[in-house]
C-alpha cells in the first residue's frame, strides 16, 4: 500500500455528503467537500427536534448538527462553500474545475453577531444558515447584492463584509468522487387544487419544520397563533401515478406522525387528522408508536380533492367519506402537505457532467442491487438521497458504505 | 477530594481478530469484508453450515449475478485462510472489553477461548406463519407464504388457473420485506393464470421499487382490498370462505377461493436475548439488538467494539443488511487500525484506597467499560466514554474523570458565581452533547437569554452530582437547571435518567432545608433546538423573578 495520501471529492454537503466526508477522513483519506449553497447541512439541517414529552423519537435531526460539527472541525476535510463543479476530466485521478461564488462575508472576521441580517433593508438579500457551526452563519445573496450595496458596505461592525469580493475558479484533483447531491422536495404548487403558495395556511412539511425550529412550536403563518385544527395530507407528490412518481418517499409518514405527536404534546387540545393511503413504518418501535398515534389523531384513509380559503383564515377541504360514500367538506386552521422526495433538479446535468447514469425515476442509478453506492462509472460513488429516497439514518448508513467503497477504490484498505 | 488528574496518553496493544456471530448472508458478507481489511475473522454459526439462511427467500428478486455473488461469498468464507468458520458453535462467554475480549465458543466436542478485538453480531430472524392470528389451521388449501413460494418454484401446475387469496398485515404490523414477498408471488401467480385477491391493512411500500411492483401486479389484474381489520375466514369441511365489508363498494362481500395464503411474520432471533446478556448490550424494542438511540446510527451498540448488523438490529432487505456489513467493516477498521490504540492514561481513575468493590460502578456503566481485578475495580481507558455516571454513583467517591474531576467542576461553579453583578444568578449544568450545543446556538442566533445565566459544562448529565447542585446554591445561585438529553437520546443511555433522579433527591433535600424546590429544575433538550434552550432559561428566570433572590445567599 502506498504511503502517499489519497484524496477524494465529495459533491454535496447535506447529511450524506457530511457523513461520507467524515468517514473518509477517519479512514485517512483527504476530502474536498464541495457545496453549492453557502451553507452545509442540506435539507436535513433544517429539520426540528421531534421529541415528545422529553422522549426522543429517533428522527435523527440532531445527528445532522453533530455530523456538521465533526466535519468543520476535521483538519483533513476542506470545505468549499458556494462552489459548483464546472467540469471533470480523467478517471481516477479525476481533475475537477470548480467555480466558487464570491465570499462577501469573510468567515475569519464574522462574529455571527447578526447585525447585517437584522438590519438588512431587503428581504432575503442576507441569508442566515441553520447551524451555528456553519462559518460564517450568514451569507449575502449575490443576485440581490446590487439592491443592498449601499447598506452592505458599512453594515458590519467587524468589517467582515466586502462587496467587491470576487468569485474564483480553481482546479482540484481527486482519486475518487462521492456524489451526495441530495434531493428536491416536491414542489407542492404542482398539486394545484391544494392552493399551496396561494393560501398562507396551507404549508408543506418543510415549512412546518422551519416554523418549529424558529418558534419552538407550531404556529399558523397568518396570525402566529397555535392552530386548533390541523390536517396532514400524506403522499403529496409521492406514489402519484398521474405525475409518474412511482415511489414512496419513505420519510413522510415518519416526519408527519412524529411532528403531529410533538404538536399534541405541546397543545393537547389540538385536533389532528391524518389523510393517508397507507401508513409506513417508523422503526422497530412502530407498532407501539402507531397505536399511540391512533389514540391521539383521527386517521382518514382518503386523499383529499381540493382546498378553498375561508374568510376567517381557515381553509375548507373536500374529501370523500368512505363510510358514507359521499364528499364531505371540513374546515381546518392549518393544512400540512407531506411532500415527498424528488430527484435533484441538477441530476440530468450532473449525470452528463460526470458521465453517470440516472435510473427510471431520475435518481442517480446504483448499478449493483446489493451495493447501491456503485454508479455506472468506476471511481464515482453515490451516497444518500441522490440515489433515491432515504431517511437521515439510512442516508448516513449509505454514506458510510459509499465512503468504504471509495476508500477501497483508492487503495486505502 | 483527589488531586487534579493528568491526561497523558498511552498506547495499548490490542487483539485484532474479530468475532462474527451468525453465518447467514450478512455474517458471511461481514466476515469477508473484515478478512479483506487484513484482520482474521472467526465466523460462528449455530447450524451445520454457513450461508444457510432461515429465510432463503431473501434472495427474492435479486438479479442472477447477485445470487451468484452471494454463493461466491459463502464459498470464499469457507476457503479463505483469514476466515475461521466454526459451525454448530455458540458463544457461551464474553469477558473483557474492546480490543481485549475473551470469548468462549462452544461446539459439540469442546469449548475454546479466543481473544478478539471486536465483535460483530449478525444474527438471523425467525420466520413463522401467522395462521393462528386468523384462527386458521394450515392444510392443503390454507398454506403459508413459504409453502406458496415452494409450490411456485417446483409444482406450479397445481396452482394453474386457481383463485388465490393472500392475507397479509393483520397478524403482525407488516413491513416492506413481507410486502415484497406478496407482490412477487402475486406476479408469479398471474403468470399461472390465477385470479388473485390480496387482503392487506397498510401496504408497506417504503422500500425501493415496491410501489412499482404493487402497481404492476394490480395492473395485471390482482385485486387488493385494503381493510382496517382482518376479514372473517372459514375453512370448515374443506371449503374456504372469506367475508368482509368492501370499503370501495360499501357492501358485504363473500369470496370462496381455492387457496388461501397466510402471511409469515418476521421476528427478531430469539438468540438475541441470550446474546444481549452475554455481551452486556442493551436489547431494543421487539427483541432487536439495538436500542432506539440516534447515537447508535448505524451499527453501534452501547458497548465500544461490539457492533450489530442486519436482522440483528432491524428487518430489512438484503441490500440494507449489506450496507450494515460495510459499515461494520468501516467501524472495525477505525477501531482496530494497526493493532495499537491510543488512549488517555487517566480517562477515569479508581482510587484503590477507597474502592470497596461494591460493584455499583460495574452495574451502572452503560458502556460495559468496568471490570474488576483482584480487589479493585478497573476502568478500561479504551472502552470508557468518559460520561462520569460511575463517578457520580460511586458511594465511596472513589472515581474521578480526567477532564471533569469533582475539583474541576467545583472550581467552575465557584468561578462562574464570583461575578454576581447580574441577578437572578442561574447555574445551568449542561450536557456537552445536547444542552451546551443548544446554548451556543441560542447565543449565536441572538435568542433571549437572562444576563445572570452561567453555564457549567458536564460530559453527560449523569455526572451532575447532588453535591454540585447544592454547592451552586450555597455559593449564591438563585436557581439551578440540570439540562440533559431527551430520554432515549443520551449517548450513555441513562445519564439523563440518573440526573433526573438526583434532581428529585435534591429537591427533597431543599424542601427540608426550607428552600423552594422550584429553584431547581430538570429539563431535556436536543442539540439543535436553540429556541427550546432560550424558552427554558427565560422561563426559569421569570420563575425566579416571582420567588425573589435565594434566601441562603451569602
Amino acid at each position: 500500500m502506498s504511503t502517499e495520501r489519497k484524496k477524494t471529492m465529495v459533491v454535496g454537503g447535506g447529511i450524506a455528503g457530511l457523513t461520507a466526508a467524515w468517514e473518509l477522513a477517519r479512514q485517512g483519506v483527504d476530502v474536498e467537500l464541495v457545496e453549492k449553497s453557502p451553507f452545509l447541512g442540506g435539507y436535513a439541517i433544517q429539520f426540528s427536534c421531534k421529541a415528545k414529552a422529553g422522549e426522543c423519537q429517533q428522527c435523527g435531526a440532531c445527528s445532522v448538527e453533530k455530523m456538521l460539527k465533526n466535519v468543520v472541525e476535521e483538519p483533513n476535510i476542506t470545505v468549499h462553500l458556494g462552489t459548483s463543479v464546472e467540469k471533470i476530466t480523467g478517471s481516477g485521478p479525476f481533475t475537477a474545475s470548480l467555480a466558487q461564488a464570491p465570499a462577501y462575508i469573510d468567515p475569519e472576521k464574522c462574529t455571527n453577531c447578526g447585525v447585517c441580517y437584522e438590519k438588512c433593508p431587503e428581504k432575503d438579500a442576507i441569508l442566515r444558515g441553520y447551524s451555528k457551526n456553519n462559518a460564517p452563519l450568514y451569507a449575502i445573496d449575490g443576485e440581490k447584492l446590487p439592491l443592498i450595496e449601499a447598506f452592505a458596505k458599512d453594515a458590519c461592525p467587524e468589517g467582515a463584509i466586502s462587496i467587491d469580493a470576487q468569485g474564483q475558479a480553481f482546479e482540484i484533483s481527486a482519486d475518487a468522487v462521492v456524489m451526495a447531491t441530495g434531493f428536491k422536495p416536491f414542489d407542492a404548487t404542482i398539486k394545484g387544487t391544494y392552493g399551496y403558495g396561494k393560501f398562507s395556511n396551507v404549508i408543506t412539511g418543510m415549512d412546518l419544520e422551519r416554523i418549529k425550529r424558529e418558534n419552538g412550536t407550531v404556529v399558523r403563518p397568518t396570525d402566529g397563533k397555535c392552530p386548533d385544527k390541523i390536517a396532514f395530507i400524506q403522499c403529496v407528490g409521492s406514489r402519484d401515478e398521474r405525475l409518474g412518481n412511482l415511489w414512496c418517499s419513505k420519510v413522510c409518514c415518519p416526519y408527519a406522525l412524529r411532528t403531529a405527536q410533538t404538536i399534541k404534546d405541546k397543545a393537547p387540545e389540538s385536533d389532528i387528522s391524518v389523510f393517508y393511503m397507507d401508513i409506513q413504518n417508523t422503526g422497530n418501535n412502530f407498532p407501539a408508536f402507531y397505536e399511540s398515534c391512533k389514540s391521539e389523531f383521527r386517521f382518514v384513509r382518503n386523499i383529499p380533492v381540493d382546498i378553498y380559503p375561508l374568510e376567517n383564515d381557515r381553509v375548507s377541504m373536500r374529501y370523500m367519506n368512505e363510510e358514507a360514500g359521499e364528499a364531505v367538506i371540513e374546515e381546518f386552521d392549518l393544512v400540512v402537505l407531506s411532500h415527498g422526495i424528488m430527484p435533484g433538479a441538477d441530476n440530468p446535468s450532473l449525470a452528463e457532467l460526470f458521465g453517470i447514469e440516472l435510473n427510471d425515476d431520475g435518481f442517480i442509478r446504483g448499478t449493483d442491487e446489493l451495493n447501491k453506492t456503485l454508479t455506472s462509472k468506476a471511481g464515482i460513488f453515490v451516497a444518500g438521497t441522490a440515489e433515491g429516497p432515504k431517511t437521515i439514518a439510512t442516508s448516513m448508513a449509505h454514506a458510510g458504505q459509499s465512503a468504504r467503497e471509495a476508500v477501497k477504490y483508492v487503495g486505502g484498505a | 477530594m483527589t488531586q487534579k488528574l493528568s491526561a497523558d496518553m498511552q498506547e495499548i496493544k490490542i487483539a485484532t481478530d474479530v468475532l462474527v456471530i451468525g453465518g447467514g448472508y450478512t455474517g458471511v458478507k461481514t466476515a469477508n469484508e473484515i478478512a479483506g481489511l487484513g484482520y482474521r475473522a472467526i465466523l460462528v454459526e449455530n447450524g451445520t453450515e454457513i450461508g444457510n439462511q432461515t429465510a432463503p427467500w431473501r434472495m427474492l428478486g435479486l438479479p442472477e449475478a447477485n445470487q451468484k455473488g452471494i454463493a461466491e461469498l459463502i464459498e470464499k468464507a469457507g476457503s479463505n485462510g483469514q476466515i475461521e468458520v466454526m459451525t454448530q458453535t455458540r458463544l457461551v462467554e464474553a469477558a473483557g472489553v474492546t480490543g481485549d475480549f475473551s470469548v468462549g465458543l462452544q461446539s459439540a466436542d469442546e469449548t475454546v477461548t479466543r481473544k478478539v478485538g471486536a465483535i460483530v453480531v449478525a444474527t438471523d430472524a425467525s420466520v413463522e406463519p401467522l395462521n393462528a392470528a386468523y384462527d386458521l389451521e394450515l392444510s392443503d388449501t390454507v398454506i403459508a407464504q413459504s409453502a406458496l413460494d415452494s409450490m411456485i418454484a417446483s409444482n406450479a401446475d397445481n396452482l394453474s388457473g386457481k383463485t388465490v387469496a393472500i392475507l397479509a398485515g393483520f397478524g403482525q404490523e407488516g413491513n416492506p420485506l413481507v410486502m415484497e414477498r406478496v407482490f412477487r408471488s402475486v406476479l408469479a401467480l398471474q403468470q399461472l393464470d390465477c385470479t388473485v385477491y390480496v387482503y392487506v391493512n397498510n401496504l408497506k411500500v417504503a422500500e425501493d421499487c415496491l410501489e412499482r411492483l404493487y402497481l404492476q401486479s394490480r395492473d395485471a389484474g390482482a385485486i387488493y382490498f385494503k381493510l382496517e381489520k382482518a376479514p372473517a375466514v372459514s375453512q370448515a369441511n374443506g371449503s374456504l370462505g372469506i367475508s368482509f365489508q368492501d370499503p370501495v363498494m360499501r357492501q358485504e362481500m363473500q369470496l370462496n377461493p381455492d387457496v388461501i395464503v397466510i402471511e409469515e411474520g418476521i421476528q427478531a432471533d430469539q438468540l438475541n436475548v441470550e446474546l444481549a446478556g452475554l455481551l452486556r448490550i442493551d436489547l431494543g424494542p421487539q427483541g432487536f439488538l439495538q436500542t432506539d438511540n440516534v447515537h447508535r446510527f448505524p451499527v453501534q451498540s452501547n458497548r465500544e467494539g461490539i457492533f450489530v448488523t442486519g436482522f440483528s438490529r432491524e428487518i430489512k432487505k438484503l441490500t440494507g443488511t449489506f450496507v450494515d456489513a460495510d459499515n461494520a467493516a468501516l467501524e472495525v477498521k477505525k477501531l482496530l487500525g494497526d493493532g495499537i490504540i491510543t488512549a488517555p492514561v487517566n480517562k477515569a481513575v479508581v482510587d484503590t484506597g477507597k474502592c470497596t468493590i461494591c460493584l455499583t460502578c460495574y452495574r451502572c456503566c452503560p458502556h460495559g467499560a468496568i471490570y474488576w481485578e483482584g480487589d479493585k475495580a478497573v476502568i478500561s481507558p479504551v472502552a470508557c466514554q468518559g460520561c462520569g455516571i460511575c463517578a457520580s454513583e460511586c458511594p465511596m467517591n472513589a472515581i474521578q474523570i480526567a477532564d471533569f474531576s469533582d475539583e474541576t467542576v467545583m472550581d467552575s461553579i465557584l468561578e462562574n458565581l464570583k461575578d454576581s453583578s447580574e441577578e437572578p444568578q442561574i447555574v445551568a449544568f449542561c450536557c456537552q452533547n445536547s444542552a451546551l450545543e443548544a446554548a451556543q446556538m441560542a447565543t449565536d442566533f441572538n435568542l433571549p437569554l437572562p444576563a445572570g445565566l452561567k453555564l457549567i459544562k458536564v460530559p453527560c448529565a449523569g455526572k451532575v452530582d447532588i453535591d454540585f447542585i447544592m454547592s451552586a446554591f450555597a455559593e449564591g445561585a438563585d436557581g439551578v437547571l440540570v439540562l440533559t438529553c431527551h430520554d432515549k437520546n443520551c449517548k450513555s443511555e441513562r445519564g439523563n435518567l440518573y440526573a433526573g433522579w438526583r434532581v428529585s433527591d435534591a429537591q427533597r433535600m431543599m424542601e427540608e432545608a426550607g428552600l423552594e424546590k422550584e429553584r431547581l429544575r430538570h429539563a431535556t433538550i436536543a442539540s439543535n433546538m436553540g429556541s427550546d434552550f432560550s424558552a427554558i432559561v427565560v422561563d426559569m428566570s421569570n420563575k425566579l423573578g416571582e420567588l425573589g433572590l435565594s434566601p441562603i445567599k451569602k
